[in-house]
């Protein structure tokens, strides 16, 4: 008994003129409230734990009364792997030691003999460090807790600091403030759910009265919601793409990538920053354009797609804007392309993969998969690493006859492109909607098909509606 | 005799502050008074000691000053995880700068911060991870904090190294210039003018109290008129600049609770009139 009582004041001398010291003069510490730690005689304090710092920090501002009773709840198997560390870490704070994953009667049995006993619980409700400055879902054995000793207080603590001064992924600590919020003891009646919910909302409060004043870098501006219109030539997506953009800058900024880039600010238009990319783009366009077949056309017509989808991200890093609208998406008129000019193998697989390579997930796919044999450009895009393109947020394709398409390019008088046939527009309607199905089952990103032949007021709604549907939504595959 | 004067008058003034201290902390004046007192208390420990013991031992108080401004800065700042091997780094430069001026190495003190760990945090910082954004912010963040609150106060432990009270000179008028804008501090008058009041009402004590010390700092008169007028002016640009980086960082100058500015609320006066003063008396009088 009386060596007991000798090696007890021992430990005190330790906190008290060793560890606590060190914790305030290394680290710093700003106790708020921890008044009410010495109002009660004992208790069950639960704090958030994000380090290893936590339990010194709470050591350090306890009443020299209640140092030698109080039991952290930590984890052996984590400590145990270093030998010293175990022994120090035992001897000091005297852990109420458990074991993860380990399957016993009552978990909660070490805690149940020291409350008994008249001493204080220190205890994680979140069970694990977790990311830092996170708090995780609270975990109901401290309800169960409460509910077997409803009398003894709970008092909430809040820990600012050490997911900063000492976090879990850093080997070494470092000195930085740490502020220990504590709330006024309480005592909970109720089921255990209930309890650790209440708890977690106690803690939660104490955390936002403590971190909201605390100094954040600039946040990075969102990226800008992609909505791609596709269609074959001469379905109104071009007028389409404009009328959305035109009303969507209502109330944001939005950039309409089109023959040209055309930027609109609060419903009107704005002059836009000149792209050099852009103007090579507008050229190779042109270029394009005057392809006399099919097989010149390839060529820069690729060149082209590429340009865009570069001055996509431009775009966002130059005007950083609210929305982009795209007259047509140079990933998927790319794949749809294929269609054109394979379309005996161009099926939903082939073109999963295509989309995967292109769009980065390159990784995915087999270096010997089949795709690659078969579209050899996709292999050479694959070597020149042209393998970043970006997929759209939100897909509106118009779907309009070939038959109707070519009525309308011929009215607009212009002259008429290589690919610009009853038959190889029907190909190519084909070839989107193809596409369109895979980016929806495939990639999970939103789509809708509309009937191009209905006026444009009614699809421009029908489209806006659409995007306004799916803006809050995340899409999963950035 | 002199000296026994002079010396008598440093411990004298130490003594003082640890009494104003004592009763800042039990007629509780707000947290921004005590940490006030307290920063010039601890420089007041660095002269006396200078002055019973030796400037080498003394000179190592700045350290901890040092290490806890720095501290209470890194603290404010939102930092990356990656950034971790910069700060310990810029720590470590403290007991550098210290020893340089420790052993009078006027050379490589001045350039110990602004060359050495300047270079070598950035390194630090890309050794630490692969995180690439946020880098400069972070580089410029951290070098700045170093320089403010160590290099410029290196300043004054160098100043102090030429002669005690070329230093307390220096502190005592940022001092006076600082009480008079705490009194004045109230009026609410727009801020340019209110600068423009505080200059003239402290301009004519800082001088006469140069003038007076003159004696004893040994710096002629004609410098004394000049570093009078010239202190209030660095004290208020200083104190300009500092409010800007105080409101970014947090700091609510009305209620300083421990590690959250009040290292850096006490130093912001002395932080831009240290190293001019230093360099002024350097070019013309050494």
């Amino acid at each position: 008994m009386r060596e007991s009582a000798h090696i007890i004041s021992l430990r005190l001398l330790i906190h008290l003129a060793l560890v606590r010291p060190f914790v305030k003069l290394f680290f710093g510490v700003n106790a708020v409230g921890g008044e009410h730690l010495g109002d009660v005689d004992q208790c069950i304090i639960i704090a958030n734990h994000n380090s290893h710092l936590d339990v010194p920090l709470l050591f350090s501002i306890l009443p020299a009364k209640h140092i030698v009773r109080t039991h952290p709840v930590a984890a052996r198997e984590y400590f145990s792997r270093w030998k010293v560390l175990f022994r120090v870490v035992d001897y000091l704070f005297r852990p109420i030691w458990i074991v993860r994953g380990e399957k016993i009667e009552d978990p909660l049995k070490g805690m149940k003999d020291r409350l008994s006993s008249g001493h204080n619980v220190i205890i994680f409700p979140e069970g694990t460090r977790g990311n830092p400055g996170e708090m995780a879902r609270f975990k109901t054995g401290v309800g169960m807790l409460a509910v077997a000793y409803p009398d003894i207080p709970i008092v909430p603590v809040f820990l600012l600091g050490p997911e900063r001064a000492f976090p879990r992924k850093s080997p070494v600590p470092l000195p930085l403030w740490n502020e220990v919020t504590v709330g006024p003891p309480q005592v909970f009646t109720g089921d255990r759910r209930d309890i650790t919910a209440a708890l977690e909302h106690l803690v939660r409060e104490l955390s936002e009265s403590a971190v909201a004043n605390r100094h954040r870098r600039r946040k990075r501006p969102k990226p800008p919601f992609t909505v791609a219109v596709l269609g074959i030539d001469g379905s109104g997506k071009s007028t389409l793409s404009r009328t959305i953009a035109k009303q969507l800058a209502n109330a944001s900024s939005v950039c309409l990538v089109t023959d040209g880039l055309e930027l609109y600010q609060q419903g009107s238009r704005k002059e836009a920053q000149p792209l050099l990319s852009e103007k090579v783009r507008e050229a190779v366009g042109k270029y394009a354009k005057t392809a006399k077949s099919l097989k010149h056309y390839k060529a820069p017509k690729l060149a082209e797609l590429l340009l865009r989808d570069h001055i996509m991200g431009e775009v966002a890093r130059w005007y950083s804007p609210d929305f982009i609208v795209l007259d047509g998406c140079p990933l998927m008129n790319l794949a749809a392309w294929a269609n054109l000019y394979k379309e005996d193998r161009f099926d939903a697989d082939a073109c999963a993969t295509a989309l995967r390579v292109l769009s980065g997930q390159c990784d995915t796919v087999a270096r010997e998969d089949p795709v690659f044999a078969e579209f050899p450009e996709l292999a050479a895009l694959r070597r020149l690493r042209l393998t970043s393109m970006k997929l759209p947020d939100a897909v509106i394709m118009l779907d309009v006859e070939p038959a109707v398409s070519v009525a309308r390019i011929e009215s607009r008088g212009e002259q008429r492109q290589v690919h610009e046939t009853e038959d190889k527009l029907a190909k190519l309607r084909a070839g989107y909607r193809l596409v369109c199905n895979v980016v929806q089952t495939e990639f999970g990103i939103p789509t809708r098909i509309l009937d191009g032949d209905a006026t444009i007021d009614v699809l421009a709604a029908t489209a806006l509606a659409f995007v306004g549907e799916n803006l809050g939504k995340e899409t999963d595959h950035e | 005799m002199w000296s026994d004067v002079r010396t008598g008058a440093v411990v004298a003034m130490f003594v003082g502050l640890s009494v104003l201290a004592l009763v800042a902390r039990t007629v509780k004046v707000g947290a921004r008074v005590e940490a006030y007192v307290h920063y010039l208390w601890t420089f007041f420990l660095v002269f006396t000691v200078t002055e019973v013991v030796s400037f080498g031992v003394a000179v190592w108080i700045l350290a901890p000053l040092c290490f806890v401004g720095l501290r209470e800065y890194f603290s404010l700042l939102d930092i990356r995880l990656q950034d971790r091997w910069g700060l310990w780094g810029s720590y470590l430069s403290i007991p550098f700068m210290i020893r340089f001026i420790q052993i009078d190495w006027y050379g490589m003190f001045i350039i110990s911060i602004p060359v050495y760990a300047f270079l070598v945090i950035p390194f630090l910082i890309a050794l630490g991870g692969k995180q690439t954004e946020g880098t400069v912010f972070s580089i410029g963040a951290i070098d700045f904090g170093l320089f403010l609150l160590v290099y410029c106060i290196g300043h004054i432990g160098y100043l102090a190294f030429f002669s005690t009270w070329m230093a307390i000179m220096l502190l005592l008028n940022v001092a006076v210039c600082d009480l008079v804008a705490y009194l004045l501090g109230t009026w609410g008058r727009p801020p340019w003018t209110g600068n423009v009041v505080k200059y003239a009402a402290s301009m004519p004590v800082t001088v006469m109290l140069t003038l007076a010390l003159a004696g004893w700092t040994g710096i002629p008169c004609t410098h004394s008129l000049v570093l009078g007028v010239l202190i209030p002016v660095l004290v208020a640009v200083g104190r300009y600049t500092m409010v800007y980086i105080e409101l970014d960082l947090g700091i609510a100058r009305d209620r300083l609770v421990p590690g959250r500015g009040r290292m850096i609320d006490s130093s912001a006066s002395s932080l831009y009139a240290a190293p001019i003063v230093f360099h002024y008396i350097r070019y013309f009088l050494t």
